[in-house]
């Protein structure tokens, strides 16, 4: 999950001191105007004179009159602007910086609807939504790639494989494809790709035509997180190699020449969560403890 | 570009500038968003048919839809590779969705109702219709007797899922289903039903799920379609109702984006074999010949539908190697005939689709849709039910088991269930051993496995006679939005311009990602 729920009960600055519970402003309506608001309307930069990052500024409005009007949504300012189609001039947040929610634009319109308290008590709003924030930003997996892409889109001619990006988030990493064309890729074509390297967060290799020499290469992929090598020639003896990389969580070993020996070379694995052994010649016993449920 | 709006602002209604026919600009009444998305495609035709030929074919690689770069030397670019990236980091890279075409009964299947035991041939309560609009088939029935299930249930699994006796395969994998029973939509006929399932829309002409995940991910093998359906044989045929490529359609997409169907036999894709004697040098020369003609009538008229067809011709001949390779099971170790049971060797089965389907995950193919019909038991649904589960239910263990032991199903979705749900009251004479069901908009269930959904649990309520939602409803529009999510894709970004709008799968209502179903 991306989301994870904010408990006010996990967060005692946002209790109002003088109450028992906290107040539906401090523990509902101020983490929105934080998140989205008082970037440009709060201590730093007051655009149009307004501040949002009290309950006494807020109510005291912009350079053109107040923005909340208690208990009448429709001639809050505020509320209106978080309300127009997106690519309205005046819609806000302004800037493209993303929109609030649908159950943040609830809040504000709860708060504003029942008459703008400051004190007013979570519990009157038991039809709340509940709020939620983005996880921390995740560290990044990968170097960013898009300085190289001229480098990598050459590479992607040259040996007949793709490097996709995993996600719109460029520190995301890069998938090696080789579906298209998978007799092309051996060994040879593992070690062409050293100058990318660090970008690549997942191989699929399955039904290539590499092998031990290649797992070789392939130790040296430190961001590498996931690696499938289905139905390749790699053997036990090649496996050690990998328990080197740091990051690797998966990797999948279907059909290959594995045995339990290659196992227990993997057990080094810092990061190993999930390994799949089917069709190999690991037995049970062995692969118990670091494989799923096969 | 080059093109100036305001140039066109002054001509007279119908004025024909630079000997071309009158356009939408001449429409006074059209409005200025129509009349944007005309002059955009106009700007890629004097472009592209004027400009120098290098230069139009790299401008077509961000035209056509995104897998462009088969038309280009080499392969998809980062550069434009970014445009086809998820927006956030993906669970899933390829769905399987095995789609029980006509509706299966959720009484029989997923939604265990043990109160209805004691209710037999009792009146369902007018309450519980609440006025309800029935359908032709029953509307004029006297009475509206309950009709139990005749097929017992057991929990299995950690998960504690009640699986029908009908499916003792399926029960063995019940920890990793995502049983959900709280799906509804609006139609209650097949038509507009199916459609709306498989497309987000009523009305025929949208593209489906498989083709928008298409255009927005691109291939991860170039040498097989994106989107591939298969339609299995028949165990039993009652009230068959007609499958057409309406579902699996690009709609205004580019037609690159439909599905291929894949065949039954021995030519799974028609026509792609070589006739007698034509080799493939002859057949290479002549493909060359055709898209050097259709190069020509692009570069005059400009419709990138033929750039469509352009690429087609080319995927075609990859698939003269690429698809004899994929359907030959020779290799296929008795480990897997003994998993997908007998059938599996006859082609066209629903046993053998399922194996084909795995094949197909393994060599990348994004979206795979399997039909199976007949689940529209409006009666004798005790014996065609059966008949039915007995053909589906060890290929649909099967393909789940086997995506799970080759380290699959982490990213592999698997989708199972129909267009609607169906009626708790039996259509037609009541038997304890016999009896029938109409069609049921309001609830329906279905399930779902793998690629980054929640294992081993069961989502929303249904009262006590499976007729309303009682808890956690899922529109066909939020189960769209939450596939999408698994793939890493925000469904209010997917869009494509047409006709004025900015067209998506899950369309203008609201909808929304559910948060229970996913890991």
């Amino acid at each position: 999950m991306a989301w994870v729920g904010l408990c006010a009960a996990a967060l005692p600055a946002l209790v109002n001191a003088q109450e028992a519970e906290p107040s539906f402003f401090a523990a509902r309506v101020e983490p929105v105007l934080d998140r989205h608001c008082v970037a440009c309307h709060g201590p730093e930069k007051q655009k149009a004179e307004l501040r949002l990052d009290t309950f006494e500024q807020t109510m005291r409005g912009s350079d053109a009159g107040e923005v909340v009007k208690p208990g009448d949504l429709k001639s809050s300012e505020l509320f209106r602007r978080i309300t127009l189609p997106d690519d309205h001039e005046e819609f806000m947040p302004a800037d493209g910086k993303p929109p609030l929610t649908a159950d943040e634009v609830r809040i504000l319109e709860l708060w504003i609807g029942s008459g703008a308290s400051a004190t007013a008590p979570l519990s009157a709003f038991p039809n709340a939504p509940v709020l939620r924030q983005p996880r921390a930003v995740a560290a990044p997996l990968a170097p960013d790639w898009r300085p190289h892409r001229d480098a990598i889109a050459a590479l992607e001619r040259e040996l007949g494989v793709k490097l996709a990006p995993r996600s719109q988030v460029a520190t995301d990493g890069l998938v090696l494809r080789t579906a298209s064309a998978p007799a092309r890729c051996d060994d040879a074509t593992l070690a062409r790709l050293a100058p990318v390297a660090a970008f690549i967060v997942e191989a699929q290799l399955a039904r290539t035509r590499i092998s031990d020499a290649g797992l070789a290469t392939l130790s040296t992929w430190e961001n590498l997180l996931s690696l499938d090598l289905t139905l390749t020639a790699v053997t036990s003896g090649g496996l050690a190699t990998l328990a080197k990389l740091p990051k690797i969580e998966t990797i999948n070993l279907t059909d290959t020449a594995v045995d339990d020996t290659g196992l227990d070379k993997l057990r080094a694995a810092p990061s190993l969560q999930r390994l799949w052994v089917f069709g190999t010649k690991v037995t049970d016993a062995n692969e118990a403890p670091l494989r799923n449920a096969w | 570009m080059n093109h100036d709006p305001s140039a066109h602002a002054h001509h007279d209604l119908c004025s024909d500038h630079g000997g071309e026919n009158p356009t939408v600009w001449d429409l006074p009444q059209v409005p200025p968003g129509l009349k944007q998305e005309w002059l955009e495609l106009e700007t890629r035709r004097h472009f592209l048919g004027r400009g120098a030929k290098a230069l139009g074919w790299a401008g077509l690689a961000t035209i056509l839809g995104r897998t462009a770069p088969n038309l280009l030397a080499g392969n998809a670019s980062p550069l434009g590779g970014l445009g086809l990236a998820p927006n956030f980091a993906p669970k899933a890279k390829r769905a399987i969705y095995l789609f029980m075409a006509g509706a299966p009964s959720q009484f029989e299947t997923w939604d265990y109702k043990p109160g209805l035991a004691d209710m037999f041939d009792k009146d369902l309560p007018e309450s519980v219709r609440g006025g309800q609009v029935l359908t032709g088939m029953t509307a004029s029935q006297a009475r509206f007797p309950i009709a139990p299930s005749r097929y017992s249930f057991s929990q299995h699994g950690k998960a504690g899922h009640w699986v029908s006796e009908l499916f003792p395969h399926t029960a063995k994998i019940a920890d990793d289903l995502c049983v959900i029973k709280s799906l509804h939509t609006e139609a209650i006929n097949h038509e507009p039903a199916i459609l709306q399932i498989t497309t987000g829309n009523m009305f025929p002409g949208r593209p489906s799920l498989g083709a928008w995940l298409s255009y927005g991910l691109g291939a991860a093998n170039d040498e097989l379609p994106t989107f591939v359906v298969m339609t299995s044989k028949m165990p039993v045929r009652a009230n068959v109702q007609a499958l057409s490529n309406r579902l699996w359609s690009s709609g205004f997409l580019s037609p690159e984006h439909a599905a291929v169907s894949l065949r039954a036999g021995s030519d799974p894709v028609l026509y792609i074999n070589n006739p007698k004697g034509v080799d493939s040098g002859l057949r290479r020369a002549m493909i060359d010949g055709v898209n050097d003609l259709n190069r020509q009538l692009f570069e005059r008229v400009g419709d990138p539908e033929i750039n469509a067809r352009i690429s087609q011709y080319e995927m075609a001949f990859r698939m003269q190697t690429s698809v004899p390779e994929l359907t030959d099971f020779s290799n296929e170790p008795q480990s897997t005939w003994d998993l997908y049971g007998p059938k599996a060797k006859e082609p066209g089965t629903f046993a053998y689709n399922c194996l084909m389907a795995r094949r197909l995950a393994e060599r990348g193919v994004l979206f795979t849709q399997i039909f199976l019909r007949s689940w529209d038991n409006h009666s004798n649904l005790p014996a065609n039910i059966k008949t039915l589960a007995e053909d589906s239910d060890q290929p649909t263990y099967a393909l789940v088991t086997d995506l799970k032991r080759r380290g699959l199903l982490d990213d592999t979705v698997v989708i199972w269930g129909g267009e609607f749900g169906r009626t708790v009251y039996s259509q037609g004479v009541l038997r304890p051993d016999n009896y029938g069901r109409d069609h049921h908009p309001r609830c329906f269930s279905m399930w779902m496995a793998g690629g980054g959904v929640k294992p081993g649990i069961s989502f929303g309520e249904t009262d006590d006679f499976s007729y309303n939602i009682a808890k956690d409803p899922v529109h066909i529009r939020d189960l769209h939005a939450t596939i999408l999510h698994l793939f890493g894709i925000d469904h209010n970004k997917l869009s494509f311009k047409f006709q004025g709008l900015d067209q998506k799968l899950t369309g203008v209502l609201p909808a929304k990602v559910i948060d229970g179903l996913l890991a």
